[in-house]
């Protein structure tokens, strides 16, 4: 056994690496992939749960590659192979590599800015009004972002695009306001309907915020209506339970009190001759 | 109270054994649980819109054993906070250095809860005032908490709730500031607070509150009391979560 290792050692494949430092080198790495592997299933079951999820999922990759980068220059430095050619050659490489392949760093740079800046986070609600994508973050990696848009489909957005990109968190903040243009006609009375539209969404949506309370702004008065706008606030997650159903409470409660919306008009007079 | 006879028809909290059916009537809401088979009974609630809300309940035996009881006021129409704001349709005023005990109206949910081999599993929830469960803000729309809003009145004792509706709460005001103050709004977490009943009513547990300085900034600092009391302990139908206390500014 022992005869055979030295004789492994005597074989020699490329400046001055052996069969047997080959084999020294193969074990090390091994052990590394499975140290690797052990460190980053230890740190999900225990730590991960404590963290945020991006923060995890970046720090559980942070530990699994870093032990084996450390592999490998153990790797290296027990074979003793001399990489002082290969990083001169590796330079050279690097810049023809570095022309092809720029939108690749620029994505991976981008990625690791979105990670410390964290303008959002993992499930949030997001808008990006320039790509015209709307949908929830599903997660923020390497060198993309998934989104999975309202409609249910999951669009991915490079991370150099989402990071130059204006993003509207729809779920930073604890309510959201929704709003609504109505017209009612010039012979109505303009505070009797507002009083109605308030009491019916005061009855029928219940997620509407009492305070602050629903808000009634004159917008216009147009060709044909009076134009009111309405503002109401709601709890981030209840838009769907508020914001598509406004105008329906709106003229319900028009219709029940007698209050006309009008259609655009147009009074023709016709000269004697 | 403790009910075993076949037909029931309840108007009140408490531990009821249902062998047969069971009618229970509330404002704006009534509740019908009836044995369909073998170890098997059904459950009805309708509200006053025409809701129906059914459920299917196998049991271990013939007999069904549900406690009705007031719970926090912070699942109806979802839960989406743990903090209640009692909007003092009268607002006390507080001279320097001067304390007050008084007693508030305070909203109350119903929960459904089966008892079975000694733990108590939650059923059904529903309000009896679906109109005014609504929720509020403190603070500004970018960093204010949500919190479910109720109007209240100053009431003489614990026994001035409104049946089903609300319980009655014991605040003790102080003010340590210089100067008079006047209170007209209170927000803290409802979750800290345990609920009790007897019969149609609802206490909650008290609440302090003080008028101090905190550095700049003068604030009103609410804790929660215990009480002392020979009526019957809610169970929770949350899952309690622990809630930050929130330094209230004084307006």
């Amino acid at each position: 056994m022992f005869e055979s290792l030295q004789g492994l050692g005597e074989i020699e494949i490329a400046g001055g690496l052996t069969l047997l430092s080959l084999l020294i080198g193969g074990i090390i790495m091994g052990v590394g992939f499975i140290i690797a592997r052990t460190v980053r299933l230890l740190f999900t079951k225990y730590y991960a749960p404590t963290l945020p999820q991006d923060t995890a999922k970046n720090m559980g990759k942070l530990l699994y590659f870093g032990i084996l980068i450390l592999s490998f220059l153990v790797f290296t430095s027990s074979t003793g192979v001399d990489l002082s050619g290969l990083l001169v050659a590796g330079g050279i490489f690097g810049i023809v590599i570095g022309f092809a392949t720029q939108s690749v760093v620029s994505n991976l740079i981008s990625g690791i800015f979105l990670m410390i800046e964290k303008p959002v986070k993992q499930g949030d609600s997001v808008e990006l009004p320039g790509l015209d994508i709307s949908g929830t973050l599903l997660d923020i990696s390497t060198f993309s972002v998934r989104i999975r848009r309202f409609d249910g489909t999951i669009i991915r957005i490079p991370n150099e695009s989402f990071f130059t990109s204006n993003i509207r968190s729809l779920t930073s903040t604890p309510v959201r306001r929704s709003e609504v243009v109505f017209g009612i006609a010039y012979k109505e009375d303009i505070d009797a309907a507002i009083s109605v539209i308030d009491k019916e969404i005061r009855k029928s949506l219940p997620f509407v915020l009492m305070i602050p309370k629903p808000e009634f702004r004159i917008k216009e008065l147009a060709d044909s209506s009076v134009n009111i706008e309405l503002f109401v606030w709601h709890p981030r997650e209840d838009w769907g339970e508020v914001a598509p159903v406004l105008l329906k409470v709106v003229k319900r409660a028009l219709d029940a009190a007698g209050i006309e919306i009008p259609f655009p008009q147009r009074v023709i007079w016709q000269a004697k001759e | 109270m403790e009910g075993g006879v076949s037909e029931l028809h309840i108007t009140q909290f408490g531990i009821y054994k249902i062998t047969d059916c069971a009618d229970f009537v509330f404002p704006n809401t009534e509740i019908k649980i009836k044995r369909i088979s073998e170890r098997v009974f059904s459950y009805l609630r309708k509200n006053h819109d025409d809701e129906i809300v059914e459920k299917i309940i196998p049991t271990q035996s013939n007999e069904l054993t549900i406690e009705i009881c007031p719970i926090r006021p912070i699942n109806y129409p979802a839960k989406r906070t743990s903090y209640v704001y009692l909007d003092l349709e009268t607002p006390i005023f507080l001279s320097e250095g001067s304390a007050a005990t008084i007693f508030v109206r305070c909203p109350v949910e119903i929960g459904l809860f089966l008892i079975h081999d000694g733990q108590k599993d939650s059923l059904d929830w529903f309000t009896c005032d679906p109109e005014h469960s609504r929720f509020g803000l403190y603070g500004s729309p970018e960093s204010g908490t949500l919190c479910k809003y109720a109007k209240s009145e100053i009431v003489e004792s614990y026994y001035d709730s409104i049946p089903f509706v609300n319980g009655v709460m014991e605040m003790n005001i102080q003010n340590e500031l210089s100067g008079g103050h006047s209170i007209s709004k209170i927000i803290f977490p409802i979750t800290d607070h345990s609920l009790y009943y007897r019969d149609s009513k609802t206490i909650i547990s008290s609440l302090n509150a003080v008028l101090k300085k905190k550095l700049t900034l003068e604030v009103l600092d609410i804790s929660q009391k215990s009480i002392q009391t020979d009526w019957v302990l809610s169970p929770s139908y949350e899952s309690a979560e622990p809630v930050k206390r929130m330094d209230m500014g004084v307006d």
